[in-house]
């Protein structure tokens, strides 16, 4: 497997450091402003006509250790004995998001599918319900990873491109991985400290939260916000929302912000809220989110021993992250790689929610607030 | 170098390397923008965390105060539950999965018959077992044994409740499950309820008097000896009742009557073998199982025994009590193969043995129910001559002895026949006092006898005779006012005749009845005088306005010297009273002369005219004029 580490900009137009056009999959992250007129797209497909084009907008994209906010970054990718295969969806409603999950894994299922990669709108589509569909149909076997396109702190888009298709709202992209010679190592970790006292989700529609203990959610945020408040929804991202299911502890998820509605004093995340499961805030720090990010480096690397070759580390880690770690956000770059080898390629973008496996069920999970490293490798 | 040092180190670095240029110079502007905001990156940060730590703090805190509010209604609460579990009437332990008591009330404790605190929380339920069979619980088991039991059928579910005694004291053990693990253990002492169930059950087998069994354990003993009897083991069943029992009751009152009962019983069973079986089927009617296997099984020496001691005269609360009895006896399996047969055939024979003269006895025979057929079969036609008015009176006269003008008529009752004859009282008024339809037909009688005098001429009388069963009812002088009322005629002309056996009853209910009558404005005759035993005491106890002698007197007044002088005596004390005398049954003039002779005032008889319809009344007044000229002087 080959890598070529790519660069877009509008004024320097595409630059890689390969120098052939022959890929299989190019994947590809930049800001929402540089993809919506659609050149970079346009310009990836021409510089590699055969290869499967697929990429999003970010809250920040890096290819290597630094985080880039303008422009795009991209790797191509050619494969040694592995097949790929696009499946996308358009015009997703998010009441459709299950459905939608369940016909990409329907057209992408096949014996030898060793993994899925999955690029989605952010705003609408609830991505627990598009990662249940597609595990549903897929079954645990098969290791689902991927992001929620972003828009940096703006809330307002959120674009994916895919093959011959533009970047556009309200799209899902799914690539397949075939053959027995591909590796899908998988890592997701926060470092997030939970803080504060326990809360129980007393009000809520889906991933609408109306109530906890009772009292309005949007209250509770407005009070530990104080004068960031005025940044809602993105400031939420500071406060990240630790929920489970009381009659099953240990299995948490973290969820996320997508926006508030000062009116009905509601806020929307980026899962399903159910009522009745507890929840607790969180609060970070930078040593402990960059703990975390080696972390999740550690068991995507455990889980693809053995192959070799550089391969591609894809990262997917939360805007949230980024928002509160500033300009320390490259360290926590810096230790993924520090638990990979000397010049592995790294590609990644600032998302408004990760899909990686849970560890102890292999069933496909939207994340929030995490680092999320998938390894891509072909094994000798 | 420290670990902070190294980042803040590395952070600059980049900040510089940021700032640096291709060329390899440094944009100073960049470097200080990247590091000032680094700087309030980090105070930001700072703010936000200081606010957080504030506010967390804040609400453990009211979460704090919550929690002490919360501990504070668990330790109200746990006295009230304490406060309940010493209040309650059972026993209670509430045991972990390793029977260990929870905890324990102080009444199960009591219950089980040990001191204070033998039994707290720790104490295993085989510990318990041990310290409270020591004292009692389970007698004649071993503790060990006793542990097994409660366990096998309590702690393990298989049966709901388990009883136990504790010393005298009868317990009912149960257990509910808790949820998780544990179970409730609950003691009773049912001691009481099970006495009281034993009370209710002999109660409802016994009569409360005289302990003796009653009518419907009596009947199950005859089946029980029937069941033998088919296996050539017969018995004997005897019925008998009390004579005379009902005026005890009448004129000494019920616990007299009651003590009478006790001693009965007692004198029966005194009496009896241990094989054979009295009861009491209610009033003062008692039955006997005569077990007929041991020889010489002889009934009739036992009916006989019987009449003799329960003849005896009494003593009882100074009162000397003479009662008879009467029994009739039925053998099985002859005379029927169920035990209400049985008993019917007993009553018929008890009943003809009363027919036939009160200290009797009498076996069953086939006839008797023959007769009880026919009785039964007056009794519907009885019925049916009321609802089809079969009934008539006829009227016969009373006349003035000294001026032999007639002063009024006795309506007789006479019940009129499908072929035409008419049926005289005798015949069927005891029945008819028996089933209690006497009352509607002397009301009839009354109704009509008013209705007929007012056709009458002057101040003319019709006397009517009333059965003591019909006085004796509460609503007679309603009866009689209604009569009056509805007729239209004059009080006074109304002459109710009552007989000595009214007066048998209680005597101030029954003068107080013949004043309420007397008050209407009626008068009140003493009907067949001189037959009873103490009629002059009657004669002091109410001021009858006339005294009716019996024709047994008249028939004898010409021949008997005797009953010349009974007449004289009772038309002298008529006189000093101031009563009028009517002499009955008068056939002869010599009859008639005699009557004159002693002062009598009134007679009738077939002398002056048989009962006659009402339609010839008219003709026979008109004719009395002629028939009788002594009578114009």
């Amino acid at each position: 497997m080959r890598v070529a580490k790519l660069s877009w900009s509008p004024q320097a137009g595409l630059s890689s450091t390969g120098d052939e056009p022959q890929a299989d999959l190019v994947l590809y992250f930049g800001a929402r402003p540089v993809l919506a007129e659609g050149g970079c797209h346009q310009a990836l497909r021409e510089a590699f006509p055969g290869a499967v084009v697929v990429g999003c907008s970010t809250g920040g994209q890096s290819l290597g250790l630094e985080v880039e906010e303008d422009g795009a970054v991209g790797a191509a990718l050619r494969f040694a004995g592995t097949r790929v295969r696009l499946a996308t969806e358009n015009a997703i409603e998010r009441g459709a998001s299950h459905a939608c999950g369940r016909r990409l894994g329907a057209a992408l299922a096949a014996p030898d599918l060793a993994g899925v990669l999955v690029l989605s709108d952010g705003l609408h589509v609830n991505g627990s319900a598009l990662a249940a569909g597609i595990t549903e149909r897929l079954g645990p076997g098969v290791p689902v990873s991927g992001g929620l396109a972003g828009d940096g702190a703006a809330f307002a888009a959120t674009l994916v491109g895919a093959g011959e298709a533009a970047p556009a709202e309200r799209r899902v992209a799914a690539i397949g991985f075939y053959g027995p010679s591909v590796r899908f190592g998988h890592g997701s970790a926060g470092g997030w400290r939970r803080f504060g006292p326990e809360r129980r989700i007393t009000q809520a529609d889906g991933p609408v939260l109306h109530e906890l203990d009772g009292a309005p959610a949007l209250d509770l945020y407005e009070r530990y916000l104080g004068d960031e408040a005025q940044g809602l929804p993105g400031s939420a991202l500071l406060f990240p929302l630790r929920i489970w299911n009381p009659a099953r502890p240990g299995h948490e998820l973290v969820r996320t912000v997508l926006g508030v509605d000062k009116a009905a004093r509601s806020m929307t995340f980026a899962g399903d809220m159910p009522a009745g499961w507890r929840a607790q805030l969180m609060r970070g720090g930078v040593d402990g989110l960059v703990s975390g990010a080696a972390e999740a480096a550690r068991a995507a690397a455990q889980r693809c021993e053995g192959a070799a070759g550089d391969g591609l580390a894809l990262l997917v880690s939360c805007i949230g992250r980024r928002l509160l770690m500033g300009q320390r956000t490259a360290e926590e770059i810096e230790a993924v790689a520090a638990q990979f080898p000397p010049g592995q390629p790294i590609l990644g973008f600032y998302s408004y929610g990760e899909l990686s496996p849970l560890a102890a069920s292999g069933h496909c999970e939207l994340h929030n607030q995490t680092m999320t490293v998938t390894l891509l490798r072909e094994a000798a | 170098m420290g670990d902070v040092e190294a980042k803040m180190e590395r952070l600059f670095a980049r900040q510089l390397a940021r700032a640096t240029g291709p060329d390899g110079g440094v944009d100073i502007r960049a470097l200080a923008r990247m590091v000032r905001s680094s700087y309030e990156e980090a105070e930001r940060d700072r703010l936000r965390t200081d606010r957080a730590m504030d506010l967390m703090a804040e609400e453990l805190e009211g979460a704090n105060v919550e929690l002490e509010r919360l501990l504070q209604d668990i330790s109200v609460q746990n006295l009230r539950f304490e406060a309940a579990l010493g209040n309650m009437p059972h026993g209670l332990a509430m045991l972990d999965a390793a029977e260990r008591v929870l905890v324990v009330n102080a009444r199960l404790g009591e219950m089980l018959g040990l001191p204070d605190g033998a039994v707290v929380p720790g104490t295993t339920l085989a510990e318990m077992v041990a310290a409270a069979c020591a004292h009692g619980f389970c007698p004649g088991q071993e503790a060990e044994e006793a542990t097994r039991d409660i366990r096998r059928s309590l702690l393990s579910g298989s049966a709901a409740e388990i009883e136990r005694m504790a010393g005298r004291r009868m317990l009912l053990l149960s257990s509910r499950r808790m949820e998780g693990s544990g179970c409730v253990l609950l003691v009773q002492d049912i001691t009481e309820r099970r006495a009281q169930e034993a009370r209710i059950a002999h109660l409802a087998q016994h009569d409360v008097l005289t302990g003796l069994p009653n009518r419907a354990s009596f009947l199950a003993r005859i089946d029980q000896a029937l069941a033998r009897a088919q296996r050539g083991e017969g018995f004997a069943l005897l019925c008998l009742d009390l004579d005379r029992f009902k005026q005890v009751n009448d004129t000494l009152g019920h616990p007299i009557g009651d003590l009478l009962l006790t001693e009965v019983t007692a004198r029966l069973r005194a009496t009896l073998r241990e094989t054979d079986m009295v009861a009491r089927l209610g009033g003062d009617e008692f039955a006997i199982i005569q077990d007929l296997r041991r020889q010489p099984p002889d009934t009739v020496a036992l009916a006989r025994r019987i009449v003799e001691v329960v003849s005896a005269p009494y003593l009882i609360n100074g009162h000397r009590i003479v009662v008879g009895t009467s029994i009739g006896i039925a053998l099985a399996p002859a005379d029927g193969a169920a035990a209400d047969t049985l008993l019917k055939a007993a009553d018929l024979a008890l009943y003809r043995a009363k027919a036939d003269g009160r200290g009797a006895w009498r076996f069953f025979e086939p006839a008797m129910d023959a007769r009880m057929q026919e009785r039964r079969a007056t009794e519907i036609a009885l019925r049916d001559a009321l609802e089809h008015r079969n009934f008539t009176l006829l009227y016969q006269p009373l006349l003035d002895v000294g001026t032999l003008r007639v002063s009024g008529f006795e309506a007789l009752l006479r019940w009129r026949q499908p072929d035409g004859t008419l049926s005289l009282p005798a015949t069927f008024i005891p029945l008819a006092e028996e089933t209690g339809l006497i009352v509607q037909i002397g009301d009839w009688v009354l109704r009509e006898a008013c209705r007929a005098a007012l056709a009458w001429p002057g101040q003319m009388s019709v006397a009517v005779n009333v059965s003591s069963v019909q006085f004796r009812q509460p609503r007679f002088v309603d009866q009689v006012r209604d009569a009056l009322a509805e007729s239209g005629l004059a009080p006074s002309r109304l002459e109710l005749e009552v007989t000595e056996t009214i007066m048998l009853q209680d005597s101030a209910v029954v003068v107080a009845q013949l004043n309420r009558l007397r008050a209407l404005g009626v008068r009140i005759a003493m009907d067949d005088f001189g037959t009873g035993y103490s009629s002059l005491s009657y004669l002091r106890s109410f001021p009858f306005d006339t005294i009716k002698i019996d024709r047994s007197f008249v028939r004898d007044l010409d021949a008997r010297g005797d009953a010349r002088a009974i007449v004289g005596a009772i038309v002298g004390l008529g006189q000093s009273l101031g009563m009028r005398t009517t002499a009955e049954g008068v056939e002869t003039e010599a009859e008639l002369a005699g009557l004159r002779r002693v002062g009598c005032t009134d007679a009738q008889g077939f002398l002056f005219s048989h009962p006659i319809p009402p339609e010839d009344v008219p003709d026979f007044l008109a004719s009395t004029a002629s028939a009788f000229p002594a009578a114009a002087e």
